[in-house]
């Protein structure tokens, strides 16, 4: 079902207020399984997430009980 | 070639297009929908009617997306009958189209209070983006708001009143918000979430009737027991009602829904249905359910897509659904169903963290995680399994579950 991203790469996800009518949004409940358990994960050591298996790429902005922003680590 | 025709351009019905295109290139396929914009994320607008999201990233589909793939595209066009002897869908503006294969993906409408003005001005139903393009003009206007529906659907009026600085009075029927699935101490995290935002729960309360000024628009809900709350601002979300009334009287089978196996197949040849429209059987409870979330009707539109252009049971749906809360600073999943259930179990950490399983023939078929969402994923792995673990209540409401814990499956 998921689409993933093969690269190892590390994201953060940045806290933000506002979003830019340009950027790609997405509601928590789009996120699969494995997305959403990383990160939950994230949010409560550090924000760090490893992009492999999961279908996170920066730029998107995540909705949550705040705006998350994906960034490149 | 085979045609297909798909009524409805929500999630659902996109989503089978999408596969259909994919599994079936040489095919001719139709998309209607009696709304003026191609797919948008209805799991957004809510954020837009809060003032917080603008309208752009909320949409999905540009028209372009359907011309890239050689999809009919038909915004603005109603539905209002289907032949299923004639292969024939009929229009409002009395254009007939043929099929060889049929999607229903017509989701619901929210349901109208069925009281005195109940369709006046200021009061408002939450669907579409209209309706939350609406919301977002009246909330920012607005000083006191009311709502009903004490119900997944109900809370987001309850967060467009907190974001919005509207003053709001929560009409709730029973004791407690969403009493199908919470208890009293779950629920009560939620109501001081509310509070937190400017929303009062009123409980044992609901609406007999609405005030109006001269030019129709509402200034006052009245509770059953004669209240009078003031109010430029209503939100009302009691329920659903499908869009079935256009099928008429076919031979469709139908029990508060379209009923569906889990390929999505009704009981007419040829003729599917996908998204919060059906009553589907589910393979992990072992009898008809509803879902009503977006990755749910995404899902069953893909495995429609799939089996439709297949001409076979190719694929079956089996889904553990969830919804999110994401309004308060804790977070809210309900997963499964919830509601169903004959056993339950449940326990409070903190302030902010609750946790309810239900549990039918020994099994996990849903519950609600407020506050600490890490245990998700496991017990959603239990439902697929299909375990029967019950009786482990204790190691299912350890802070941080551990399914090692578990005594190993009996071998059948
Ligand atoms: C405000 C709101 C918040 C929500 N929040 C969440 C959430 O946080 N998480 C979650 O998982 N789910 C959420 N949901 C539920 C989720 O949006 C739905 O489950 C999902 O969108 C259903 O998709 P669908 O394709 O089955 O139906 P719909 O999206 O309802 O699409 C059906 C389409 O068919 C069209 N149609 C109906 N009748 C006809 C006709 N006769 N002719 C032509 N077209 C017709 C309709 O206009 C509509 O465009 C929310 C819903 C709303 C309204």
């Amino acid at each position: 079902m998921a689409t993933t991203t093969s690269t190892g790469r590390s994201l953060t996800l940045r806290r933000v207020d506002s979003v830019a009518p340009d950027a790609t949004v997405r509601h928590i409940d789009q996120l699969d399984d494995r997305t959403l358990e990383r990160f939950y994960a994230a949010l409560e050591g550090g924000c760090q997430l490893t992009a492999t298996g999961t279908d996170l790429v920066p730029g998107t902005v995540v909705v949550a009980t705040d705006y998350y922003r994906v960034e490149a680590a | 070639m085979t045609e297909y025709v798909i009524i409805g351009d929500g999630i659902s019905g996109s989503s089978a297009a999408e596969t259909l295109r994919e599994e079936d290139p040489e095919s001719s396929i139709t998309v209607i929908t009696d709304e003026g914009e191609a797919l948008y994320n209805r799991i957004l607008i809510k954020e837009h009617a809060k003032g917080k999201l603008p309208e752009a990233p909320i949409s999905i589909h540009e028209e372009d997306w359907y011309a890239e793939r050689d999809i009919e595209l038909s915004l603005n066009t109603h539905v209002t009958g289907v032949d299923t002897d004639e292969k024939v869908v009929h229009t409002h503006e009395g254009d007939e189209i043929g099929y060889d294969k049929l999607l229903i993906a017509t989701g619901g409408t929210p349901t109208q209070l069925p009281v005195d003005d109940s369709d006046a001005e200021g009061i408002h139903h939450f669907w579409t983006f209209q309706d939350a393009r609406k919301i977002r003009e009246s909330a920012e206007a607005a000083e006191k708001g009311v709502i009903v529906g004490a119900g997944l659907l109900g809370i987001d009026f309850a967060a467009v009143c907190g974001a919005q600085g509207v003053e709001g009075k929560y009409l709730m029927r029973g004791d407690r918000w969403w009493r199908y699935a919470l208890s009293g101490e779950g629920a009560e995290i939620m109501h001081e979430g509310m509070r937190e935002v400017g929303v009062e729960p009123v409980f044992d309360s609901g609406v007999d009737r609405f005030e109006t000024d001269d030019d129709g628009k509402v200034v006052a809900a009245i509770g059953p027991d004669g209240e009078r709350y003031e109010c430029d601002f209503a939100g009302v979300a009691i329920g659903l009602t499908f869009n079935t009334e256009y099928l008429g009287d076919i031979d469709l089978e139908q029990d508060n829904g379209i009923l569906v196996d889990q390929y999505m197949q009704t009981n007419l040849e040829d003729v599917y249905a996908a998204g919060d429209i059906t009553r589907f059987y589910d393979v992990l409870l072992g009898e008809q359910a509803q879902n009503g979330s977006w990755g749910s009707a995404k899902e069953q539109g893909r495995i429609a897509g799939v089996n439709m252009a297949a001409d076979d049971e190719a694929e079956e749906f089996e889904w553990v659904s969830s919804y999110s809360i994401t309004h308060f600073d804790f977070p809210f999943l309900s997963f499964g169903h919830p509601t169903l259930g004959d056993e339950h179990a449940e326990r409070k950490y903190s302030d902010t963290e609750w946790r309810r399983i239900a549990f039918k023939d020994g099994k996990v078929v849903g519950g609600v995680l407020i506050g600490d969402l890490s245990p998700q994923s496991k017990l959603k792995q239990l439902m697929r399994e299909q375990r029967d673990v019950a009786d482990q209540k204790e190691v299912l409401l350890e802070e941080t579950v551990d399914l090692d814990d578990l005594a190993p499956p009996q071998e059948q």
